[in-house]
């Protein structure tokens, strides 16, 4: 068995799957708590990408840094963050709340317009063309090409290692903030029955506008992790990262964090694998085969309790 | 009050147990007084069908009053959404299937033509025959995808579906070396990228439909003929059960009605129109690739169905109406023009109220314009140096009112991001402070018009699309159309 | 009920209006003259996933048009067709590009499926289509003759030139394993087909590979790169993914050497020092000449450009030379403009090389260049 190939797949598949995991989670805690498929979740993270794309330009540019590169990554992910977040915070405020009783089919087409309005926003002001963050060549610090030699000669560059490494960061703080402080349990409480939370006191809209908050975050911290690790910011970025988030979400129990998390993880592996051991060309079709299996098996996703249906 | 025969007395004399909500019922439901009010009573006793009739025959007589082919594919394109939202009507409208992946099976029906129509395997079969034959096998097909799904419920039926589409653009995308498990050599089925071009036209018992004037026509009597089938079928037993179905499954099947069936054969007539669609779309193309069965034309026929009233067979046709022939219209950028203005202009109309408001919003815009302007032409005399991109008496009164920058690429950039906040600050604002802010804004909004959006006209139909479904959706989240409640569980 | 009813009015005015308007506006455009305006139509995909190259191509259009309509007495319009890369959608602009009486010529369209999509419409629209990007061999074997220009060399030229530079030069020989990989569009299959054979025919192992044009990703695929593999040919649109593709290489410690197509060609964007590449001509972005230009584009249209955009600013001066001599004797017909094309000769084009068509209407003596990123820095090499 060729391990140099199976360990480069696993770095590789955990490493994209991160990125999954992050963006799965603000669509899964969307969906708990207004069962709405927020297909613009997608372009916040390419918001996000652009705001880091930003601040590297701002500083100098990757070639001539003028401030220190941890500094630079401290806040490229503050701003990404706040940015993505209250963008989030604005679409659920401006286009999503007066449709809260509507038809579920309603929201979800305003999702679309939100999204097609963003991409081509982003194609308006900042043009078409693909940008990088071209961290291989940032100055003095070539994060992409040093790195880790990992077990059978498979190398894991500090990109990578900051993507895993910050992604476990945030799901830790994520998992304290819905266990352990007020405000999450209103979220679980809302997200388990809205009407029965807003009864005991909870002011639902608050918590609401702090789940997109989070979520939308996250999906801007992600934005800046895919691109550094790989680099490449454009204003369509955000359709086809969404569409595999989704997906990963669906597959670990839509609603449910752990779900979303495992179901992130696993595509990137099958991904990876898919392209390592069975074909490149066919490697969506191939993903899509296993997660339909997987839908069929267990339709309520893996970690999905099954689905009750409120009559 | 308009006294009618059976209507209850007026309510100026008190009935017991009528109050005037419920006495004034009638008249609110008929929709008031005037002239207005009238037609459209007289309107809503025209039954159904006559509508279609008269859609029929406008559209029949379309041809005659161009010799322009442009308009006659626009025309076609439209009556093609036509047909693919009728289909999804049945299965996200009727039935209350998400159904995510339905491009693909107007693909399939495509290719399914292109393959038995052309030189890709040399057979040029009869076109009536592939057409029933396409349209079966896409029936099929969409029964056999709904098979393994019918236990899902509404999302995950939705995520189920969109794989399906995407694994069809996928396979078909790299369906030119198709092995069998690895130990062939490649097959070529599907061209692959390059798509299966020299697909023959048309052949009706003889007659050669070849220009687009001919399809024009055959798109209509295909779209008449689906429509009176769906109409029928939403009348029947079928249909009924289908909207039970969708409004309470529980209840439904509570009933004895056969839910699971029901979804299937939904699933199936969804997809066997969208396969006929697809032979038809082929025919006229003369060439199929798998780009264009891919999720932009989802989103657009999506967008067709919800903005027409998902459920509603008139809704269909003003959905494609207004979304195709906008799309189209708004290319052209002095057309988009004119658009935009009279938009605006409706817009105002419609909801500034009371009138002497909306007299003094329009006044007080024009007024701003002609202040602004003249400062900044006193100022910064590089602010109104270029000119507006249409002429005539609009373009003069622009040109005097609004301002021009010399390089209006970034100042027209900001100006944008500006207005997307400032637009949704007015919505928070109310009363007379809401009037008053819309004056500045209405002036930001045609100066990013004028700077920005008109050099784009590719990019600003995208962006107008997206902001109509948004607007349109948060005021009447049913659609145009649309009366019932279409629950997704 | 008021609301529903004011708002059924208002969709209803909009639908009336864009009739009338269309209605109206349509016969002021309908025919050119000399005199008052010629239009050019563009159909390039600038929206969408391929924006990037069609919003670019889009540009140079435009900017050689605005630069031409300063010192020409002719003025020309370009009039803009979104196509997003959907051949459906080519073919209903084409379709509109034939009914608008004002359009003498059209760029684009920009893919080979489009080409061939929109085709037949604008030929027998009578209009002349030049492209910029579509280089499928098979367009210019004499179907369209006298109306398919283009001025890119297609890829039966291209992809021979790369196989023997490696075979050559790269030392590639039998028993060794090219990886090719291409991103699913015609462009980059077409290519890979062509230099996979040319490598198969020398007894080369071709590892065949194919990535989504939206793939972010290309660890994984990098994993696959053995010993064995030499070289990895990446015929890709984009030079970003090429850049990050060659990056991967390095960061994981293989030895392959990247070797992109004319559709990397981007010094900016594809620097990853030991890659090869193969261009038809210098690097634009270099020629000393072309400063100038670039940075007037790069002022007018900030955020960088593509390989494919440049020939648009050739084809439109191509088309601004052919309209001029069309209107020589007062008249302009779509016929005269598309004979005019076909004889128009730069000598000195921003592309670095001199621009003439052949009879089928491919560029006459297309010969490719390759390339070695010598610190960042594009070398010539052959």
């Amino acid at each position: 068995m060729n391990w140099n190939l199976f360990v480069t797949e696993l770095v590789a598949g955990i490493t994209h799957g991160s990125v999954y995991a992050l963006i799965a989670l603000g669509y899964s805690m969307v969906y708990g708590i207004l069962k709405l498929l927020n297909f613009a979740h997608g372009d916040i993270y390419m918001v996000g990408a652009f705001i880091g794309f930003g601040l590297i330009t701002v500083f100098g540019g990757p070639l001539g840094l003028t401030v220190n590169v941890v500094l630079l990554l401290f806040l490229m992910f503050l701003c990404a963050m706040i940015g993505g977040g209250l963008t989030g915070v604005m679409i659920e405020r401006f286009a999503y709340r007066r449709l809260r009783n509507a038809p579920r089919i309603a929201p979800l087409i305003t999702a679309l317009g939100v999204s097609f309005f963003l991409e081509n926003g982003a194609q308006l002001v900042l043009g078409a063309q693909f940008q990088s963050y071209n961290t291989f060549s940032w100055a003095n610090n070539p994060i992409g090409l040093n790195g880790f030699t990992l077990p059978a000669q498979a190398r894991i560059s500090y990109a990578q290692v900051i993507v895993v490494v910050g992604t476990i960061v945030l799901m830790i703080a994520l998992t304290w903030f819905v266990q352990r402080t007020q405000t999450g349990k209103a979220m679980r409480a809302t997200s388990f029955d809205r009407e029965a939370a807003a009864m005991m006191g909870i002011d639902v809209d608050r918590v609401i506008v702090v789940t997109f908050f989070i979520g939308s975050a996250l999906a801007g911290a992600a934005g800046v992790f895919n691109c550094i690790a790989y680099q490449q910011v454009w204003p369509y970025m955000g359709f086809q990262a969404g569409l595999f988030a989704f997906t990963a979400a669906v597959v670990g129990g839509i609603g449910n964090l752990p779900g979303a998390v495992l179901g992130g993880l696993l595509i990137g592996l099958a991904e990876s694998f898919a392209t390592g051991y069975l074909s490149s060309t066919f490697q969506q079709a191939i993903v899509f085969a296993i997660l339909i299996g997987v839908m069929l098996l267990r339709p309520s996703g893996l970690l999905g309790t099954a689905a009750v249906q409120k009559v | 009050m308009v006294e009618r025969d059976g209507n209850p007395a007026p309510p100026d004399a008190p009935q017991i147990g009528v109050d005037e909500w419920v006495a004034t019922h009638d008249v609110r439901r008929e929709g008031g007084h005037g002239p207005l009010a009238r037609i459209r009573r007289e309107l809503q006793r025209v039954p159904t069908p006559g509508f279609y009739f008269a859609f029929g025959a406008a559209a029949a007589l379309l041809p005659a009053f161009t010799t322009n082919d442009y308009i006659l594919r626009v025309g076609f394109d439209t009556l093609l959404y036509m047909l693919l939202a009728l289909g999804l009507n049945i299965t996200v409208g009727y039935a209350g299937l998400l159904d995510l992946g339905y491009v693909a099976f107007y693909g399939f029906g495509a290719y399914a033509y292109a393959m038995l129509a052309s030189p890709q395997f040399g057979l040029h079969w009869n076109t009536l025959a592939i057409i029933v034959v396409a349209t079966v096998a896409t029936a099929l097909l969409g029964f056999l995808v709904a098979l393994p799904s019918r236990r899902l419920l509404g999302d995950y039926l939705a995520i189920l579906t969109l794989f399906f589409g995407q694994l069809f653009v996928t396979v078909y995308q790299n369906g030119n070396h198709i092995s069998v498990l690895g130990f062939t050599r490649g097959y070529d089925v599907t061209g692959g990228p390059n798509g299966i071009p020299n697909i023959d036209n048309y052949d009706i018992l003889g007659l050669k439909i070849t220009t687009v004037r001919g399809y024009y026509y055959t798109a209509l009597i295909m779209f008449l003929l689906v429509l009176s089938v769906v109409y029928l079928i939403d009348r029947s037993r079928t249909g009924r059960a289908w909207r039970s179905l969708r409004e309470d499954p529980l209840a439904a099947e509570l009933m004895g009605i056969p839910v699971n069936r029901l979804k299937l054969i939904a699933f199936a007539m969804g997809a066997a129109i969208a396969g006929m669609t697809g032979t038809l779309f082929a025919a006229l193309n003369t060439a199929v690739f798998s780009a264009d069965f891919d999720v932009p034309s989802l989103i657009i026929v999506y967008a067709i169905l919800i903005l027409g009233g998902a459920g509603s067979l008139g809704g269909v046709i003003i959905g494609a109406l207004v979304v195709n022939v906008s799309l189209e219209v708004l290319r052209t950028p002095g057309h988009a023009t004119y658009i935009f203005y009279a938009a605006l202009a409706i817009g105002l109309v419609a909801f500034v109220r009371p009138w002497r408001w909306f007299g003094i919003v329009v006044g007080g815009t024009i007024a701003f314009g002609y202040v602004v302007h003249a400062i900044v032409s006193a100022v910064w005399p590089d602010g109104v140096a270029g000119s507006p991109a249409i002429g005539g008496p609009l373009g003069s009164f622009l040109d005097s009112w609004q301002l021009y920058p010399a390089n209006p690429r970034t100042i027209g950039n900001v100006a944008f991001v500006a207005l997307v906040f400032v637009c949704m600050l007015l919505t928070l604002l109310h009363g007379w402070v809401r009037w008053v802010a819309l004056i500045p804004t209405l002036y930001l909004a045609s100066f990013v018009w004028e700077n920005r959006l008109v050099a784009e006209p590719s990019i600003t139909r995208l962006i107008l699309i997206g902001v109509i479904l948004i607007v349109l959706m948060n005021l009447r989240p049913q659609g145009l159309r649309g009366t019932a409640r279409v629950e997704i569980v | 009920m008021l609301r529903r009813a004011t708002l059924i009015a208002s969709i209803a005015g909009l639908a009336t209006l864009a009739i009338v308007a269309s209605a109206v506006a349509r016969p002021a455009a309908a025919t050119a003259s000399c005199s008052s305006g010629v239009s050019i139509g563009m159909l390039a995909p600038i929206t969408g996933p391929a924006a990037s190259i069609g919003a670019d191509q889009l540009h140079w259009a435009q900017y050689a048009v605005s630069q031409w309509n300063n010192k020409s007495k002719v003025k020309l319009k370009v009039v803009q067709g979104d196509t997003q890369l959907d051949p459906a959608k080519a073919s209903t602009l084409a379709q509109s590009f034939a009914s608008n009486k004002s359009i003498m010529g059209v760029i684009g369209p920009a893919g080979s499926d489009e080409v061939i999509a929109a085709s037949k419409i604008l030929k027998k629209a009578g209009l002349a289509f030049a492209s910029g990007s579509a280089t499928r061999v098979s367009l210019t074997d004499g179907k369209y003759k006298g109306y398919f220009f283009r001025d890119v060399p297609n890829d039966g030229v291209q992809g021979p030139t790369a196989a023997n530079y490696m075979l050559n030069t790269l030392k590639v020989k039998s028993g060794d394993t090219v990886m090719v990989v291409d991103d699913q569009e015609s462009y980059s299959t077409g290519l890979a087909d062509i230099v996979g054979k040319a490598l198969q025919a020398k007894d080369v192992k071709v590892d065949r590979e194919s990535v989504s044009q939206n793939a972010t990703d290309f660890s994984s695929l990098v994993g696959k790169v053995t010993g064995s593999v030499k070289v990895v040919y990446l015929p890709f649109q984009l030079a970003t993914q090429a850049q990050l593709f060659a990056q991967q290489l390095k960061a994981q410690g293989k030895s392959a050497i990247a070797f992109g197509s004319d559709g990397t060609f981007d010094s900016k964007s594809f620097n990853v020092s030991g890659s090869y590449i193969s261009f038809f001509a210098p690097d634009v972005t270099t020629i000393k000449t072309d400063a100038a230009v670039v940075k007037a584009f790069n002022k007018q249209y900030p955020g960088g450009t593509s390989p494919f955009g440049a020939p648009n600013y050739v084809l439109a001066q191509m088309y601004s030379q052919a309209i001029t001599k069309s209107c020589g004797d007062g008249k302009l017909t779509r016929a005269e403009v598309r004979k005019n094309l076909a004889k128009v000769s730069l000598g000195t084009t921003i592309l670095g090389t001199p621009i003439k068509f052949t009879a089928n209407g491919d560029i006459a003596g297309a010969k490719f260049h390759i390339f070695k990123i010598v610190n960042g820095k594009y070398v010539t090499v052959a």
